[in-house]
């Protein structure tokens, strides 16, 4: 059985495989929750149901297909407590807001993981032998771990 | 405007989906993968005949991550949460779709776009987690599966080795190489490959180009071979020698003789004996060497007990294998020799006066069982819990 090698992030990390260099934006995140790649993760209870396109989520390589990417809204992240200003400040963390659509919100917060997930994908290029790369390391989630609860448009 | 208050952050969903996995790493994994120089990493999985030979415990196939010096077991975890990957927006969303989350974004400048917005790239419903098992890896049992065996009578020269003759001995690289081939498939880093292999002293001939394991017998006989060309040849194997001065004194005294053994065999006995901090890595040449009393002591009695009695139906008698265990070692070493100095578990007694060898996968079962009974009966003693009492109670 062949082995699969796994390289580790490239030095060079702004060329990471997702098209981070393409960008010139910057990460609305706050500072804890950037990384080098600008991949961060979000956990939610259940799905972000978007039942048309649900079909191809869970396949790999589907970055490899020339369909121009698109992006549909789903709603805000708000960090209610989160001062630019003071960014050693840790007390933020405790609040996180997620609007779906305008008139349900969900209410989680930023939690360091308990150990660092390394986030993987195949290695663009190498088609011959599959390949894998870490393309970043996340150290922390914003995690909403309640159901929806309506409120009025903010 | 600069923001005030609550700044918000639009948040996307973008289509086509990326195809991402998750692992979460310890701490000594994360130091690695942030090093300057990382390596990269295997994942390994035996070959589909050496995973059915070397069974594992939960039966299933797996995959291994290999560092350099470490295995784990790939464990996938699935979540009934989704975890999604975000990413700075690229800003592909289109104006009028923004209502759906916002009336206008207009005035009050809340939404500034695209610069405030986050896209979900990526859903994965599982995590993938490493652990390693009680026991830890070990390339022994893979090793024993892949390598023939080696047990040829010393002087034995039936094997018609014409042909080899011509093709002379191949060099330090081609050696690796060989044993890099037998490593591939066995999913175990490349530094525990390198301990099981020479635990078990594997060694590739280097004249027929074929990696071998060699018996307890063969091993033994070994050992004493390099015992008596030793002492014909005055070298004092309580010092340090040079590996080539035993190699030739264990040659017959005709130049063109055979050797007994391949001198790979016996090189591979030197580097399990000598002393651990000395002992150089597989890929380098074993010039020097020096012998580990104490390992050398248990390594021949171990050894020549799997030899001469490997199951209950051939033990033998407890003084006579003492003394032949003595008689394999210099005059002076001769006194380090008792039973308890084999390592725990390697050798039974049916009857008070003789002894059997032990397999260590049997005596880990042993230890593991012994240890796990006794571990719940001192449980069960402390536990007020009645049905942790109950529970030892039907099992006996």
């Amino acid at each position: 059985m062949p082995s699969i090698q796994l390289h580790p992030r490239s030095t060079a990390s702004s060329t990471a495989a997702t098209d981070a260099s393409c960008f010139p934006i910057t990460n609305p995140l706050p500072q804890l929750l950037q990384t080098p790649s600008g991949l961060a993760l979000l956990e939610l209870q259940g799905t972000i149901n978007l039942s048309e396109y649900e079909q191809d989520t869970s396949s790999d390589g589907s970055s490899e297909s020339n369909a121009p990417s698109y992006e549909t809204p789903i709603g805000k992240i708000m960090f209610p407590d989160y001062s630019s200003l003071n960014p050693d400040d840790t007390k933020w963390m405790k609040r996180a807001y997620l609007y779906v659509g305008r008139y349900q919100r969900m209410t989680g917060e930023v939690k360091k993981l308990l150990r660092p997930i390394a986030v993987l994908q195949k290695r663009a290029g190498s088609s011959e032998a599959e390949e894998l790369e870490v393309v970043e390391i996340v150290r922390y989630k914003v995690f909403f771990k309640n159901r929806p609860e309506p409120v009025n448009d903010i | 405007m600069a923001t005030q208050g609550t700044p918000s952050i639009l948040f996307t969903n973008t289509q086509p989906q990326q195809g991402f996995r998750l692992l979460e790493i310890p701490p000594e994994l994360e130091e690695l993968f942030t090093s300057k120089d990382a390596p990269a990493l295997e994942l390994k999985s035996p070959s589909a005949a050496l995973a059915h030979a070397v069974a594992d415990a939960s039966g299933q196939e797996y995959v291994n991550l290999c560092t350099p010096t470490q295995t784990y077991r790939i464990r996938q975890v699935m979540s009934s949460n989704s975890l999604h990957i975000l990413r700075p927006s690229l800003g592909q969303i289109s104006k009028a779709d923004i209502k759906v989350v916002e009336d206008e974004a207009g005035e009050t400048g809340t939404l500034n776009l695209p610069d405030e917005a986050v896209t979900a790239i990526a859903k994965c419903g599982s995590t993938l987690e490493l652990h390693i098992p009680p026991g830890g890896f070990s390339a022994v049992p893979f090793l024993e599966k892949s390598l023939a065996l080696y047990d040829r009578r010393v002087g034995d020269d039936d094997d018609g080795d014409v042909a080899m003759d011509e093709s002379g001995e191949i060099g330090l690289v081609e050696i690796r190489n060989l044993r890099d081939q037998v490593c591939a498939d066995i999913p175990v880093s490349a530094v525990q490959c390198e301990t099981g292999w020479m635990e078990i002293c594997a060694f590739v001939d280097e004249r027929q180009k074929v990696c071998w394991r060699p018996s307890a017998r063969m091993r033994v006989n070994v050992w004493k071979r390099m015992m008596e060309g030793a002492l014909l040849q005055g070298i004092d194997l309580e010092k340090q020698f040079l590996v080539g001065d035993l190699w030739k004194s264990v040659l017959d005294d005709g130049d063109d003789s055979e050797p007994p053994f391949p001198r790979g065999l016996l090189e591979a006995v030197v580097r399990r004996l000598c002393v651990p901090d000395e002992r150089p890595a597989l890929a380098d040449e074993i010039k020097w060497a020096s012998f580990d009393k104490a390992e050398v002591t248990k390594w021949v009695g171990e050894t020549y007990l799997a030899a001469t009695a490997p199951t209950v139906s051939s033990a033998i008698g407890r003084s006579e294998f003492l003394r032949a265990w003595k008689d394999c070692l210099p005059e002076s070493w001769r006194d380090e020799v008792a039973l308890p100095k084999l390592p725990q578990g390697a050798y039974k007694s049916p009857d008070p006066t003789t002894v059997f060898y032990v397999e260590p996968s049997q005596r880990q079962q042993v230890s593991k069982a012994s240890t796990a009974s006794s571990a719940t009966a001192a449980k069960a003693k402390t536990t007020r819990n009645w049905h942790e009492l109950l529970k030892t109670q039907t099992r006996r």
